[in-house]
């Protein structure tokens, strides 16, 4: 087809690796593990904030990962952006269900975020290179701030809400209309 | 509100959609139209991917954990029986081949688990048929679960028989997208995780496999969206449709 000339093919280290955990090479599944699990491990921590969850969502991840290699096409994305997916799908089932069984002493949006995970402190650490900071830069810190609690902390439009002390209402059109706005910086 | 049936987006619909996919705030119906949607508009997925992309630059902030040394370990027996065996490769002598076959399968750990599972699974349901064969008297179920959705509507009841019998019936139909199914788990006990106890394709009445697993008041069922094959982890990995607890009938 003519429009895929257009976009771009990934062949990178993560690429060739999920290539050949499709065809049910281990050594490449680990190779993938010893350069993104402590990473990925930051990821899912910030999201459920236990460390035995965090391991447990990055286990099942790569063993996700392993099991749909065969589904990643790199016509489509890059590798990095679908193992990060599967990382972050996975942790937000476990959030949603550890919420809804509701047999646990502590829900874990309730227990607090570390201060390194606080909008702001994020937004900090974000690289000056990277479009998005810029986009995230010309909106209101309140506004970036609902989008970022949303992604780095995995909560819901409700729990914004609740934490914000705003109408749900308002939460959702105000990070609606924010995602507007960084599409269109972003381009 | 009625599911939107309109399947043209317009773009800027179509990126905030996405974008309040890749945040992870779309809940259950929602989660699975989106995903289902992934499959079929291109324009859907590429936006998806421009925002994953994007978000990722906030991930990559994230402090890096080392991960426990059992980590690695539980990944290789999660993929176990997936992994090509290295041996796999290596040339083997013609006249080799039949004996090493029939050595693989003897010593092959999931054919004996098989073995001895069908085996027990037969024990159970032998005693099951035989208890039930006794007793058709006891028809009245001992407990109930009624699953509710989000919006707390009855989806479906669970009801559990002295014979040791559970089966599920549903109250409402469920829409399952092509590739899909529904899994049903129960859940006794954190420590160990819900265990999956049906697998359906659709909205029908089914018996479930509760084998020897625990069953008590209070216990957790629940109804799940997962690929047709079930959930590829064990664990429920779906949005839940559906879940309540039992309780005692009087």
């Amino acid at each position: 087809m003519a429009s895929d000339a257009t976009q771009p093919r990934y062949t990178g280290e993560i690429e060739t690796a999920l290539l050949a955990c499709a065809a049910g090479d281990k050594n490449a599944l680990r190779r993938i593990y010893e350069a993104e699990s402590p990473r990925m491990l930051g990821v899912a921590q910030r999201l459920l904030k236990r460390r035995a969850l965090a391991e447990e969502a990055v286990q099942d991840a790569f063993v996700l990962i392993f099991r749909h290699a065969g589904r990643f096409d790199p016509e489509r994305g890059a590798g990095l952006t679908w193992i990060y997916a599967i990382l972050r799908n996975r942790s937000l089932s476990i959030l949603r269900d550890e919420k809804r069984t509701e047999t646990s002493d502590t829900p874990i949006a309730e227990e607090t975020a570390s201060e390194e995970d606080d909008p702001e402190t994020v937004m900090a650490k974000l690289s000056d290179a990277s479009a998005l900071r810029a986009c995230l830069e010309m909106l209101t810190p309140q506004r970036r701030g609902l989008v970022l609690l949303a992604f780095v902390q995995g909560l819901t439009h409700g729990e914004i809400a609740g934490r914000l002390k705003l109408p749900l209402g308002t939460v959702k059109s105000w990070i609606r209309r924010s995602l507007l706005s960084l599409k269109e910086c972003l381009g | 509100m009625s599911p939107s049936r309109d399947d043209q987006l317009s773009p800027p619909e179509r990126d905030a959609l996405a974008g309040e996919y890749v945040l992870g705030l779309l809940d259950g119906a929602e989660y699975a139209a989106a995903e289902g949607r992934l499959d079929t508009d291109r324009d859907f997925a590429a936006s998806v991917e421009r925002w994953r992309r994007h978000f990722f630059a906030l991930d990559a902030t994230a402090m890096p954990v080392t991960p426990s040394a059992e980590l690695w370990s539980g990944i290789e027996s999660g993929i176990a029986g997936l992994a090509q065996p290295a041996a796999r490769t290596a040339p083997t002598l013609p006249g080799a081949a039949g004996s090493s076959r029939f050595a693989d399968w003897w010593s092959s750990l999931f054919i004996w688990r098989g073995a001895a599972f069908a085996g027990a699974l037969a024990t159970i349901l032998l005693a099951v048929g035989l208890v039930g064969a006794l007793d058709r008297a006891k028809r009245q179920p001992l407990m109930v679960a009624v699953l509710l959705t989000e919006g707390n509507a009855a989806a479906a009841v669970v009801n559990t028989f002295a014979d040791g019998r559970v089966e599920m019936l549903p109250l409402q139909s469920i829409d399952v997208p092509a590739g899909k199914a529904l899994e049903i788990w129960t859940l006794w006990d954190r420590a160990v995780g819900p265990r999956s106890v049906g697998l359906i394709d659709r909205a029908r009445s089914t018996p479930l496999r509760l084998d020897n697993l625990p069953l008590g008041n209070g216990q957790l069922f629940e109804i799940t969206l997962e690929p047709a094959s079930g959930s590829p982890t064990g664990r429920p990995t779906g949005p839940i449709i559906a879940k309540g607890t039992t309780s005692q009938r009087l």
